[in-house]
């Protein structure tokens, strides 16, 4: 399989899908959420741009808020009150509260920890814990993170460099050699930019995971290969999760769990491997940067789910999440979607679904940032120069669970679907389940259509005694592909549809047993 | 970030897109000689279009695609009006009083030029209209009852737009909002600036005196008095501008050049900065020197003063002026070839002022 798209990759390279971006696959608007969820809006500062940078949670249970022009706000739920507690910070995507109270925050810039040290309620004290990461002034070098791992080291993420636009004559840090020469980016940035890459990696650890010390600042490269990576979150195990989005070497937006020392596709981010021979990435085989890279745990399919992944974060485990709680939640900038992940470990090897949680243009689209505080979910929006939205909203779930397939996972034969219902008994007939199986390619161009597509009849559905699982059997199991249901046919016991009808796995192993 | 929707939803694009979004025109759009300007207009919290202003050409078609994005939930009518004539139909708007609901509070006038209708929260509408072939500076304006006053913004048509700051057809908090800190002083706000490195921090001290202090090389770029600067275009876009200063710097330092010797030298680190006051104290270390540095204004806002402290400086140390314009002195000792001497225990804390050209003259003369 992995050999076929290959082959498919290099014919795609050259086919004619010079814009991908516009495919239009939207679905109709999903049926409302009124019964189970609550939206309210929450009244940002005054003469504050309230596009939502980073979001976090004091041990007193207020919302900490990182806005686009650089202040930091702190939300009182009880009294809607908001106390500016920074200013001035440069595009500020990440925050995160530590034990003391300080607030760390991750901007163009640095990794910064904000202070107050004279009691006042306000930060006086702004002390870069880490800025050993390049700039080139290029727009698209975003900085996102940091989240804590389980042994108290912070990770980050660097986005590349994209061609959408050149390099500043002065930067900082070092410069890579390996490719067009530094100054032909402000000279002739007009015939440099077919040759620079779609998106690069010219200045330190642009495209790197990194884990920084909190205490020292010294930080060391983690992970590799990544390329616009917005969503970076622990899971609940104590996994690492970053998201990316679709775009050159991301076929669609892509969730990694990501380990030390993986290289996850890019290959921009590759010229600042110790051991790299200095080979320009785009002159490297795709074949080889395949064998590299640890493929996509989940990938969103293109439009009709996802257009750009942001933050994921973990539902808390109340009564009013009911069987949600414990599992993922994931972001979305151009649909009013919020989806759950349901990522599984097969034979060390990651793979999964994703569903959507919430599908209502009452949600708004754009949602980049999450925090929990008790069982309400707060959503914060950014859009930047692209779509989505802007603005704050409370999201209570309002205890009454929908109907929809609770978990997915594969089987040696199929799939197994979990409900948060117990079925119909009539959604064991096979005729009722239908899944397109497709998958995307690997290469440099941006995006990547639709390819190996193929309808979808399983052999057999077999419900259990209580009737909220079905064991889906199918006559063929092909990897490196995605199986995505539609599930509209299958009704609860009392009669409902599901709220949230299409569930997609991405299948990269099929278990023995 | 996403990065494959390349709509530029607040500038100003020839996009012949708009047309096909379902829009009914009250005349059969005729075939046009060119594209229709395509402008997006956001109305936002704090009573405000978003942009306040832009460019265009007499006689041009424009399509303007509204979004009402006011997270505060409140309604906004879109009207655009002859020359002068903003404030008359917002007191007719105002005046229509109880009748005004049901007409989304749009006057009859024949000085308006096209209108919207009223958007709810979230509501987008898209009106398309063509510029009267006189130049000049239309307004555009919400007429909801106690909006019109302050949510306004201006269509330069064949006419030059005025620095921001100096704008008189635009509200004064949209150039709040487009200036950094919106007026407040002291402010620090970190930047890309123009002619310094992308980790620059620009600080507006209270008066009028502002710099640039660059934390990849930890040290100060350029100073400027007037207003702060103008970063609206950066936060509109995905960060791809620079922002503008208020005025032209009165001093720049000279590329490349650290002006501080200490110790054995060796590469400088940004450790961060402390306000006092709301004015930065920046903290760096040059090799293994700790070194903080304070910059305020001169007295009568001549100038600025930087204070250096040094507490742990091993053996000499030397500071090297970049004249430029800027005459520069120092209580701490005497200026050798624009290289200001200090021996260790002097180093502790040390001020050097640069006082800007024509301002020193005034003060001891």
């Amino acid at each position: 399989m992995r050999i076929l798209i290959l082959s498919l990759t290099f014919a795609l390279t050259t086919a004619a899908f010079a814009a991908p971006k516009a495919k239009k696959e939207k679905q109709p608007p999903g049926p409302g959420i009124a019964p189970f969820f609550t939206v309210t809006p929450v009244l940002t500062p005054p003469l504050v741009d309230p596009q939502v940078g980073g979001m976090d949670v004091t041990a007193d249970g207020r919302l900490v808020v990182a806005f686009h022009r650089g202040e930091v706000g702190i939300y009182t739920p009880k009294t809607q009150d908001w106390k500016i507690f920074a200013q001035g910070l440069h595009e500020p995507l990440g925050v995160l509260v530590e034990k003391d109270g300080s607030i760390l925050v991750m901007q163009r810039p640095e990794l910064t920890r904000l202070r107050d040290t004279t009691g006042a309620g306000v930060a006086d004290s702004y002390e870069t814990v880490w800025d050993g990461f390049g700039m080139s002034g290029n727009y698209h070098e975003f900085a996102f993170g940091p989240v804590r791992g389980p042994n108290g080291k912070l990770y980050v993420t660097l986005n590349l460099a994209s061609n959408g636009g050149s390099i500043r004559e002065e930067i900082r840090g070092e410069w890579s050699p390996i490719g067009v020469p530094r100054e032909k980016f402000y000279t002739d940035w007009k015939n440099a930019r077919g040759s620079v890459g779609r998106m690069y990696s010219r200045v330190a650890w642009r495209g790197w995971v990194m884990e920084v010390d909190p205490a020292t600042g010294i930080a060391a490269p983690f992970a590799s290969g990544m390329r616009s990576p917005d969503g970076i979150n622990f899971d609940s195990q104590g996994n690492l999760l970053v998201s990316d989005n679709q775009g050159d070497w991301r076929g669609t937006c892509e969730l990694f769990i990501v380990k030390r020392g993986g290289f996850y596709g890019h290959p921009a981010s590759l010229v600042w491997r110790k051991d790299w021979d200095g080979t320009e990435p785009l002159k490297v085989p795709v074949a080889r940067l395949d064998e590299l890279r640890t493929p996509a745990a989940i990938w969103f399919p293109y439009g009709s789910y996802a257009n750009s992944v942001t933050q994921m974060l973990t539902i808390p485990k109340t009564p009013a999440w009911g069987p949600f709680g414990g599992q993922m939640l994931i972001g979305e900038m151009n649909a009013a979607k919020i989806f759950r992940m349901l990522p599984e470990e097969v034979d060390g090897v990651w793979q999964g679904a994703t569903v959507a949680l919430m599908d209502s243009p009452e949600i708004k689209r754009g949602l980049h940032r999450f925090a929990f505080i008790g069982d309400t979910l707060y959503a914060g929006r950014t859009h930047l120069s692209w779509a989505g939205g802007e603005g704050i909203s409370a999201i209570k779930p309002t205890g009454r669970i929908p109907f929809d397939p609770l978990t997915m996972r594969v089987t040696p034969k199929g799939f197994r679907f979990e409900f948060t219902e117990a079925l119909d008994p009539g959604a064991g007939d096979p005729a009722l389940w239908s899944a397109r199986r497709y998958a995307y390619a690997y290469h440099p161009t941006y995006g990547s259509p639709e390819i190996n597509k193929a309808d979808v009849r399983p052999v057999s559905v077999k419900l259990s005694a209580d009737r909220k699982t079905a064991e889906v059997e199918l006559s063929a199991m092909t990897v490196d592909s995605i199986y995505d249901f539609d599930l509209a046919k299958i009704k609860s016991a009392t009669g409902a549809g599901p709220l949230n009808p299409h569930i997609a796995y991405t299948l990269r192993r099929v278990p023995k047993k | 970030m996403p990065t494959h929707l390349f709509f530029h939803r607040l500038s100003v694009v020839s996009l012949a897109i708009a047309f096909s979004c379902g829009t009914v025109f009250a005349d059969a759009p005729k075939p046009l000689a060119k594209k229709p300007l395509a402008v997006t207009i956001e109305m936002r919290d704090g009573l405000r279009f978003e942009p306040p202003r832009f460019e265009a050409k007499p006689g041009d078609e424009i399509v303007v695609t509204l979004e009402n994005a006011d997270s505060t939930h409140l309604p906004h009518n879109f009207l655009v009006v002859q020359p002068g004539k903003r404030e008359a139909v917002v007191q007719q708007a105002t005046e229509l009083g109880e009748k005004g609901q049901a007409r989304d509070f749009i006057p009859d006038n024949p000085a308006i030029l096209v209108h919207s209708a009223m958007l709810n929260p979230e509501g987008t509408n898209t009106v398309r209209f063509r510029l009267p072939d006189a130049a000049g500076v239309y307004p555009y304006v919400c007429t909801m009852p106690g909006h019109g006053m302050v949510m306004y913004g201006a269509i330069y048509s064949g006419v030059n737009m005025p620095p921001l700051n100096k704008d008189p057809n635009i509200p004064q908090q949209a150039v709040a909002m487009a200036l950094a800190g919106g007026g407040q002083r002291p402010f620090v706000q970190r930047m890309f600036m123009p002619d310094a490195g992308p980790a620059a921090i620009a600080v507006a001290l209270p008066g009028t005196q502002n710099f640039c202090w660059d934390a990849g090389e930890c040290r100060l770029r350029y100073a400027w008095s007037g207003p702060f600067i103008d970063a609206s275009a950066h936060w509109r876009s995905n960060g791809s501008s620079l922002a503008t200063l208020g005025g032209e710097p009165w001093w720049k330092a000279e590329k490349g050049a650290f002006p501080l010797k200490v110790g054995a030298s060796g590469k400088v680190k940004f450790l961060g900065y402390k306000l006092e006051a709301g004015v930065p104290e920046f903290h760096y270390r040059v090799g293994d020197t700790e070194v903080f540095e304070k910059i305020t204004a001169a007295p009568n806002d001549a100038g600025l003063v930087s204070r250096f402290r040094i507490p742990k400086a091993a053996g000499t140390v030397e500071f090297a002026v970049a004249p430029g314009n800027a005459q520069w002195s120092s209580p701490a000792g005497a200026m050798n070839g624009g290289v200001l001497k200090l021996t260790g225990a002097q180093a502790a804390e040390f001020t050097i002022t640069a006082t800007a050209p024509g301002a020193g003259h005034h003060e001891h003369h």
